[in-house]
């Protein structure tokens, strides 16, 4: 009788966990592209994020939850390879742009007005017409613009972070610099006074092959005058920004400081970001330009490790790159609204398609949205402050496997996190650095005064397609070449480099980036109008 | 050779049964090349579509060769193929002599201690990834700060540190040795036992007739191995066209791009990262159909000229 009861016991807690989706057939699985960045011990198919997600949003809805792995670095390629053959998760998230437009070309993916009006009011709330407005697009040309993908809500727009060495300024006995000339005289007198001894490198430079003026353009827009510039030719120079006149002046400036030996002799060569940040954390430095909490992130440390090598040394922000035909604003680049974009394929059929809607909308509510981003008071992070901010976020290794989770990934709705209203979401930037709290205000302060939208297109521009990857070569050689070569050829190698990117495809994309705009298929911000 | 026609005259027609074993070990390497290198020719038929991925490669629109057109006429396709050809022309003339020149000096040593250790270290570098290899490269050819400038600049040797990597024809240099350096070792195994396979009686009959070290190199040695150097050399025309991604893209930087850029880094950025399949395909079908003329022609020619041929 006992051993009957014990047999009866273990099969109902079999039906209890496994059995009832095998029972009931009105229950679907929902597979979600989940990003895996190797953090050790955090399996992301099998993470506390997934089962709280499936305790409380996938079981009283008969859905079951699946996460699928791709590799955070490769999963344009991965997602790319997945679609073509067919076996693509129901929710697929990615950062290549590209990808998504030639989605919507193939036809290959959900369009989302319908589910998104049905299934989606907490979402829609969440993300705002005007973020959802990026995932729009008129792809029959019926002069209606209809959703293809969902644009993630990005929380912290800032993108640029120029650091300056408070320790050397002190030692210089100067002020922190507030305009360009001041800046250069900084430069100069640090190398002079060979702060760091014979490594002394005032000005950490290097070039970011995948795209070497997104980087440069910080400080060439300070020398670009306004006044020759209309918003028109603003965004047909979207890619383009050493060709707007002024900027010539800008590089000008770089060949300057190259020549005077205050930037590296070896910042053209392609493995230079190590030795980068290997002099930046020996302390070499004496500034460099980066996203605007990069001093304090815990992958590079550089503040950290920085207070290791040098004693009293110190990141702190600056913002001298002042434009003169703008009345003196400090120009800087900011992202724009939209964060990764959410597609869901064809090959999903309709009922997946409502539960993946129907979990985006579960996850856009606030207290789902917490839980998911944040985890356990006591496990993932100490306390909440009156806010209602946690406090004390543990580091990944700091807590148990079982509990170990990605905010940013796997609530993939929201990049960054989000509680509720701006001014929270701006406080809470600073708290994951304790110690540094002022000096990361301060930074995203200076990152965001005259801060300007990043520019994008609604449509596909052909010439973009077909030479945007050569153009951006052409534009790493330009760099190199004009910032190295001889001050007195300066202008010839200037201009033959621009000459250079015009033929190797530039002319067709600001033509194609021109009517583009004359359509009013574009997003941004010009920054005459700030 | 002897043997097998013995086998084939005694038991008549009926060989393949006595000997099926053989027979069902080949089934293996023929599977390998039919899945791996036959069916996957089918997706040529990409080059000459209008790609839509989720239609696949049978349902999407022809287009003819608009893909090949495009592609070679994009400006950067030209230089690209001209560096191809000329790295891999620069490789050949350099490094294809090395490792004969490896194979006969490894065979002279006479302490076989001696002869395996430097086959070991010889061999090292054919095992090192280009990232490793990229990263040496820098610490030794670096302006001022690598190991060659930084010490010729303090002994006072050169007055200007001198550009290895950062001017077109000296990176071009740079490229090729260390591509000889990196190779070098592994393409001595195919000479080595080519020498192994020569008749010592040839040998012992040199000595008697007073040859020299020299000699004996120069009248048994490399007419052993000539039928297995030409063999070589018809391959490595055929692959004047294919040039290796990791090489020249970790070797390259911006500075030098017209003369590092290659068919693998062009289609690597016009055709993989813009997702746009049909053109990569398009080149690389580009690529194999050239290398089929050269290495036909190649072989052609050594016929032509007494040799034996690959095929």
């Amino acid at each position: 009788m006992k051993k009957a009861l014990a047999i009866l016991l273990t099969l109902a807690l079999l039906l209890g966990t496994t059995g009832t989706v095998l029972a009931d057939d009105d229950w679907i699985t929902l597979r979600v592209e989940t990003y895996d960045r190797e953090i050790t011990g955090l399996d992301v198919t099998n993470c506390w994020q997934l089962h709280y997600a499936q305790e409380n949003f996938g079981d009283p809805n008969h859905i079951k939850l699946e996460f699928v792995s791709f590799a955070r670095w490769t999963e344009g390629d991965l997602l790319t390879n997945a679609l073509a053959g067919g076996t693509a998760p129901d929710i697929c998230l990615t950062y290549n742009g590209g990808l998504v437009q030639q989605c919507i070309d193939d036809e290959g993916i959900w369009q989302l007005d319908d589910l998104l009006n049905e299934y989606g009011p907490n979402l829609k709330a969440f993300l705002g017409d005007e973020l959802l407005g990026y995932g729009q697009s008129d792809h029959d040309g019926d002069g209606v613009k209809e959703q293809w993908y969902i644009p993630a809500r990005r929380i912290s727009r800032a993108n640029v972070g120029n650091f300056i060495r408070e320790d050397w300024l002190k030692a210089l006995n100067m002020e922190k610099p507030t305009d360009i000339e001041s800046f250069t005289e900084y430069l100069r007198a640090a190398k002079e006074a060979q702060l760091a001894g014979e490594n002394t490198m005032p000005f950490s430079f290097g070039i970011y092959a995948p795209d070497p003026l997104y980087n440069v353009r910080r400080f060439t827009d300070a020398w670009v005058d306004f006044s020759q510039v209309t918003e028109e030719d603003w965004f047909a120079y979207a890619r383009n920004p050493e060709m707007l006149p002024g900027a010539k002046e800008g590089f000008r400036w770089l060949n300057t400081l190259y020549h005077e030996g205050l930037l590296p002799e070896t910042f053209a060569l392609s493995d230079n970001d190590k030795a980068n940040d290997t002099a930046l954390i020996m302390g070499y430095n004496g500034f460099f330009s980066q996203q605007p909490d990069q001093p304090w992130r815990t992958d590079k440390n550089y503040q950290v490790e920085l207070a290791k090598n040098v004693e009293g040394g110190h990141w702190v922000t600056v913002n001298p790159f002042k434009n003169d035909s703008l009345g003196g604003k400090t120009l800087h680049d900011m992202y724009a609204p939209a964060g990764l974009s959410i597609i869901i394929p064809l090959t999903t059929d309709e009922k997946t398609a409502i539960a993946a809607i129907k979990y985006m909308d579960w996850m856009a509510i606030q207290d789902n949205m917490f839980m998911m981003q944040n985890g356990l008071e006591g496990i993932n992070y100490e306390g909440l402050t009156a806010d209602g901010i946690p406090y004390g976020v543990k580091s990944a290794d700091a807590v148990p496997d079982e509990n170990k989770m990605h905010a940013g990934d796997i609530c993939f709705i929201s990049n960054g996190l989000c509680y509720g209203d701006d001014a929270k979401n701006a406080a809470a930037l600073a708290l994951p650095f304790a110690g540094y709290e002022d000096d990361v205000v301060a930074s995203y302060a200076d990152s965001l005064t005259d801060a300007w939208t990043q520019i994008s297109f609604t449509v596909s521009i052909q010439a973009e397609t077909d030479f945007g990857a050569n153009v951006k070569s052409r534009q790493g050689k330009f760099l190199a070449d004009v910032v190295s070569c001889d001050p007195a050829e300066f202008d010839a190698v200037y201009d033959a480099g621009i000459q250079d990117i015009l033929n190797s495809g530039a002319a067709q994309m600001i033509e194609g980036f021109r009517e583009a705009y004359q359509a009013g298929n574009y997003r941004g911000v010009f920054p005459g109008n700030l | 050779m002897s043997t097998k026609s013995i086998n084939a005259k005694a038991t008549g027609g009926r060989s393949w049964l006595q000997d099926w074993r053989l027979y069902v070990m080949l089934i293996l390497p023929l599977a390998f090349y039919a899945i791996f290198c036959y069916k996957p020719m089918v997706g040529v038929i990409v080059g000459f579509e209008k790609f839509n991925m989720f239609k696949g490669m049978w349902a999407s629109p022809w287009i003819g060769i608009k893909n090949f057109k495009d592609t070679m006429s994009m400006p950067d396709f030209r230089p690209a193929l001209v560096n191809t050809l000329w790295l891999n022309l620069m490789g050949l003339i350099a490094g294809f002599p090395v490792p004969i020149i490896l194979a006969i000096m490894l065979n002279e040593m006479r302490s076989i201690k001696t002869k395996k250790l430097c086959q070991t270290l010889l061999y090292l570098p054919h095992f090192l990834s280009w990232i490793i290899i990229g990263g040496m490269v820098l610490q030794i050819f670096s302006p001022s700060s690598g190991i060659i400038n930084a010490t010729l600049l303090k002994w006072r040797w050169i007055g200007k540190s001198i550009p290895f990597l950062t001017d077109g024809p000296h990176w071009q240099f740079t490229y090729t040795l260390v591509g000889v350096w990196q190779g070098m070792g592994w393409g001595t195994i195919l000479y080595l036992s080519a020498i192994t396979g020569i008749n010592m009686e040839l040998f012992e009959a040199a000595k008697i007739d007073g040859a020299n070290k020299l000699q004996q190199i120069w009248h048994v040695t490399l007419p052993g191995i000539r039928s297995t150097i030409v063999v070589l050399l018809i391959l490595s025309v055929g692959q004047m066209m294919n040039i290796s991604f990791d090489r020249p893209q970790i070797l390259g930087n911006p500075q030098v791009l017209d003369y590092c850029d290659v068919l693998s880094t062009f289609v690597y950025r016009t055709g993989i990262t813009n997702s746009q399949f049909a053109r990569a395909t398009a080149i690389g079908l580009f690529q194999s159909v050239v290398g089929l003329i050269l290495i036909t022609g190649a072989n052609f020619v050594s016929k032509k000229l007494g040799e034996e041929g690959i095929w």
